[in-house]
C-alpha cells in the first residue's frame, strides 16, 4: 500500500474514486482550509457532541452514573432508571424507532446526519484533521510531503502527530469504556496491572487501535466503502431530499479553461453567454471524499458542506450571489418545485411516530417491580390424601435503585387452599427473592385455579397473577 | 434519480469500460483498492494459520477439549476447597446457632427452600415436625448437618449441598437449631425422642 502520489494527473471523475489511484494505491484527500457560514456551524455542532460525549463518564444520577451498561450484571442503568433482562423487548422498540427515524430523515434532509453528527466526522474533522494540520502544513505543503515521502529530518514532527493521534483515539476509547465501566472502577483498574482486568484492558486497546488506524490513514475509505448507511442513501432518498448540489444551468458553460475531458459540460446555448462558475477549483480541493461535486451526486458525497462555503467565498470576491454549489433536493437543482410531503415521508413519519410512541408509553408505564410465578421443580402435583397439592415458585426482583416493600394476596375459589410462607417481602435495591407458595384443592374439585396480587408498598403499583391448579382427573 | 447528466462519460473514452450495459450504467473494470485486497490475503492467511493450530497441529483445544479442560479444573479448585475447611462440628455449629447475623441468613435460606415441605414454623407439612423432640435421622448437630447434606432421597428429601453450597448448608443448619424445643404444633413426631 505505497502513499505515493501516481504521476498522471489524477482529477475526480464519476468513473473511478477519487481517493484510490490507478494501481490500487491510496490517494489521501488534502482538503484545503475553509471557513465559511457551514463550517463554522459544524465546528459548534462537533464542540457540543463531544462536550456530551467526554463529560457523560462523569454524571450521576441517582447513585449511580447516568449511563451504565452493566453486561456481565445483565443491567442498563440510564439516567436513573435500571433495566434487567424482562425489559428485553424495549430494546426492539428502540431499535425500530432509530431505524424510521433515520429512514424519515433521510427521506426528508438527506444525508445530514454524515457531515454534522457522525463520530467519524466529528472525530476526524474536529480532532485527528486538526492535528495534522497543525503538525503538517496546510494543502499544498501535505502534498507535497506526501510526494516527498518519508525523510529521517522529518521522524520528530511525524512521532509527534502520531503521539496526538493515539493520545486523543485512547481518550476517545476509555471516554466509551466509562459507559459500560463507571468512571471511578475504571481508573481503579487502570492503576493495576493489565492482566489483572485484562477483558476490559483487551477492548481499551482494541477501540483505540480502531480509532487510531481510522482518525489516522483510513478515514474517508469508512464512509464510502465500509458504512451502510452510505451504501443505503440510493434507495432512501429521492429527488425530493435535500442534497449539496451544483446548479449547472446557473455554472455552465465555465469560463477559464476548458473542462478536460470526461466531464460534464453542457453545450453552449448562445455564443455570449457565460455560466458563474470560473472554474476556480476550490470546491474540489476542500473535498474531504475527494470528488467533484460539480459532475452531480455522487455516492462519495457525504454532505460536509465545505464545498458550498468554499463557492459562496469565491461568488462573494466576484459579487456574485451565494448558492452556485448549495443545498438543495434535486429537483430544486434543475429548477423545479420540490416536495417536501411524498407518501415516503408520509409512511415512514407514521410508522416513527407509532413506535417512539409505543416506546415511551410502555417505558413510563413500566412496573417498578417483576412478580412471576412458576411451579416449582419435582412433580406437577401431589396427591395427599383427598387433597391435591401444587407448589409454586413466585420470584420477585426488585427493578428500583432504593429498596422496596411487597405485599402479597391471594384470591382462590372456593375449596382452595393458599400457603403462603411470608405475606411481606422486602427488597433491596435490584435485589429478587423467590417464595414457595403451596396450593391444596379438594380432589373431587375438578379444575381450580389461583390468583395472587403482588403490590409494591410505596408506589401502588399492582401485578396480578393467575394460575390453574394441575391434579388427576376428577371422577 | 434520473436525471440524464448523471450517466457515465460515453463508452469509448473510458479504457476501462468492459462493454456492460446495465440500464444505462456502464460497468468498468476498475483496480481494486490495495487495502481492501489486503484484508482478502489477511483472511486466506488467518485461515491457513487457525486451521494448522486447531486441526492439524492439535495444539489449539476444541470446543469439547475446553470443556473437560473447565471441569477438570473446577474439581480440583473443589477438592482443594474441601480439604482446606474439613467438617464443621457440633460445637461449630452450635456457635454459629448462637450468630444473629448466621441464622438470619439461614432463616432466608429456609424461607427459600425448606417452607415448602417444613412448614412456615417447622411445624411440618410434608416434611416432619422439626420444632419438636423427636427425630428420625439424629438430634446432634452434626447428624442434623448430614441430613440436610446428604439427603434423604427415598423420602423425598433433597440433597442440599450441591444445591446450595456447603456455607449456606451451614447457615440453615444453624437456623433449625434455633427452632429445636419450640414444639410448633404440626405434624405428629415421628423418630425416635432424644432428650433436650
Amino acid at each position: 500500500m505505497s502513499m505515493r502520489v501516481s504521476s498522471r494527473k489524477h482529477a475526480p471523475g464519476l468513473d473511478r474514486l477519487g481517493s484510490i489511484n490507478d494501481d490500487g494505491s491510496r490517494r489521501h484527500p488534502e482538503p484545503a482550509d475553509i471557513s465559511g457560514r457551514f463550517t463554522r456551524g459544524r465546528r459548534a455542532v462537533y464542540a457540543m457532541l463531544m462536550a456530551i460525549y467526554v463529560t457523560l463518564p462523569f454524571v450521576e444520577i441517582g447513585g449511580d452514573r447516568a449511563v451504565h451498561l452493566d453486561i456481565p450484571g445483565r443491567r442498563f442503568h440510564l439516567f436513573g432508571s435500571v433495566f434487567n433482562a424482562q425489559d428485553g423487548f424495549r430494546l426492539l422498540l428502540l431499535a425500530l424507532t432509530v431505524a424510521f427515524g433515520l429512514l424519515f430523515v433521510t427521506a426528508v434532509w438527506g444525508r445530514l446526519w454524515c457531515g454534522w453528527a457522525c463520530p467519524q466526522s466529528v472525530f476526524i474533522e474536529g480532532l485527528f484533521r486538526p492535528i495534522e494540520r497543525l503538525i503538517d502544513g496546510p494543502r499544498e505543503q501535505r502534498i507535497r510531503l506526501r510526494q516527498q515521502g518519508f525523510s529521517p529530518r522529518r521522524l520528530p514532527l511525524v512521532l509527534l502527530k502520531h503521539a496526538l493521534y493515539l493520545a486523543v483515539a485512547f481518550l476517545l476509547a476509555h471516554a466509551l469504556l466509562a459507559l459500560f465501566v463507571p468512571l471511578p472502577k475504571l481508573v481503579g483498574m487502570m492503576s493495576h496491572a493489565p492482566g489483572v482486568n485484562a477483558v476490559p484492558f483487551g477492548w481499551a486497546m482494541a477501540v483505540t487501535g480502531v480509532l487510531y488506524f481510522d482518525g489516522a490513514w483510513f478515514r474517508e475509505q469508512f464512509c464510502v466503502v465500509l458504512c451502510p448507511y452510505g451504501r443505503l442513501q440510493s434507495v432512501l432518498t429521492d429527488e425530493h431530499s435535500l442534497v449539496i448540489g451544483y446548479d449547472a444551468a446557473r455554472g455552465e458553460p465555465r469560463r477559464g479553461k476548458a473542462a478536460p475531458e470526461g466531464r460534464l459540460s453542457l453545450p453552449v446555448v448562445d455564443g455570449t453567454r457565460e455560466g458563474d462558475c470560473v472554474d476556480c477549483g476550490r470546491c474540489v480541493s476542500v473535498c474531504p471524499t475527494a470528488i467533484d461535486i460539480r459532475n452531480g451526486l455522487q455516492m462519495e458525497c457525504i454532505g460536509c458542506a465545505q464545498c458550498v462555503d468554499a463557492c459562496d467565498d469565491v461568488m462573494d470576491r466576484l459579487s456574485r450571489p451565494r448558492g452556485l454549489v448549495r443545498y438543495d433536493s434535486l429537483s430544486g437543482l434543475v429548477g423545479h418545485q420540490r416536495r417536501r410531503v411524498r407518501s415516503r415521508v408520509v409512511v415512514y413519519g407514521l410508522v416513527f411516530a407509532s413506535v417512539v410512541t409505543a416506546l415511551i408509553v410502555t417505558t413510563v408505564l413500566r412496573r417498578p417491580f417483576e412478580a412471576e410465578l412458576v411451579r416449582a421443580r419435582g412433580m406437577p402435583y401431589v396427591v395427599d390424601g383427598d387433597r391435591v397439592r401444587n407448589t409454586f415458585e413466585l420470584h420477585v426482583v426488585n427493578k428500583q435503585p432504593v429498596a422496596a416493600e411487597l405485599l402479597v394476596t391471594t384470591l382462590a375459589d372456593d375449596g382452595t387452599e393458599v400457603t403462603l410462607p411470608v405475606d411481606r417481602i422486602t427488597l433491596g435495591s435490584l435485589d429478587d427473592f423467590r417464595l414457595p407458595v403451596v396450593a391444596t384443592r379438594s380432589r373431587t374439585a375438578g379444575s381450580a385455579s389461583i390468583r395472587l396480587t403482588v403490590t409494591e408498598k410505596d408506589s401502588g403499583r399492582v401485578r396480578d397473577i393467575t394460575a390453574p391448579l394441575l391434579g388427576p382427573v376428577a371422577h | 434519480m434520473s436525471a440524464d447528466r448523471h450517466d457515465n462519460p460515453t463508452p469509448d473514452q473510458s479504457p476501462l469500460d468492459t462493454g456492460h450495459d446495465y440500464d444505462g450504467i456502464r460497468e468498468h473494470d476498475n483496480v481494486l483498492p490495495n487495502w481492501w485486497l489486503a484484508t482478502l490475503f489477511l483472511t486466506m492467511a488467518f485461515g491457513l494459520g487457525y486451521w494448522l493450530y486447531y486441526h492439524v497441529s492439535g495444539a489449539g483445544l476444541l470446543p469439547r477439549g475446553e470443556y473437560a479442560a473447565e471441569l477438570d479444573a473446577a474439581a480440583q479448585r473443589a477438592r482443594a476447597a474441601a480439604a482446606g475447611r474439613g467438617e464443621p462440628d457440633d460445637a461449630l455449629l452450635k456457635t454459629l446457632a448462637a450468630s444473629e447475623q448466621t441464622t438470619a441468613a439461614g432463616r432466608r435460606t429456609f424461607e427459600q427452600s425448606c417452607v415448602a415441605c417444613h412448614g412456615a414454623q417447622g411445624q411440618g407439612v410434608v416434611g416432619p415436625n422439626l420444632t419438636d423432640s423427636s427425630w428420625i435421622h439424629g438430634a446432634r448437630p452434626v447428624e442434623i448437618r448430614r441430613t440436610v447434606a446428604a439427603g434423604v432421597t427415598s423420602k423425598g428429601m433433597p440433597a442440599w449441598e450441591t444445591v446450595l453450597g456447603a456455607e449456606r448448608v451451614d447457615e440453615v443448619v444453624a437456623y433449625v437449631l434455633t427452632l429445636k424445643g419450640r414444639n410448633v404444633p404440626g405434624k405428629p413426631p415421628e423418630g425416635s425422642v432424644v432428650a433436650p
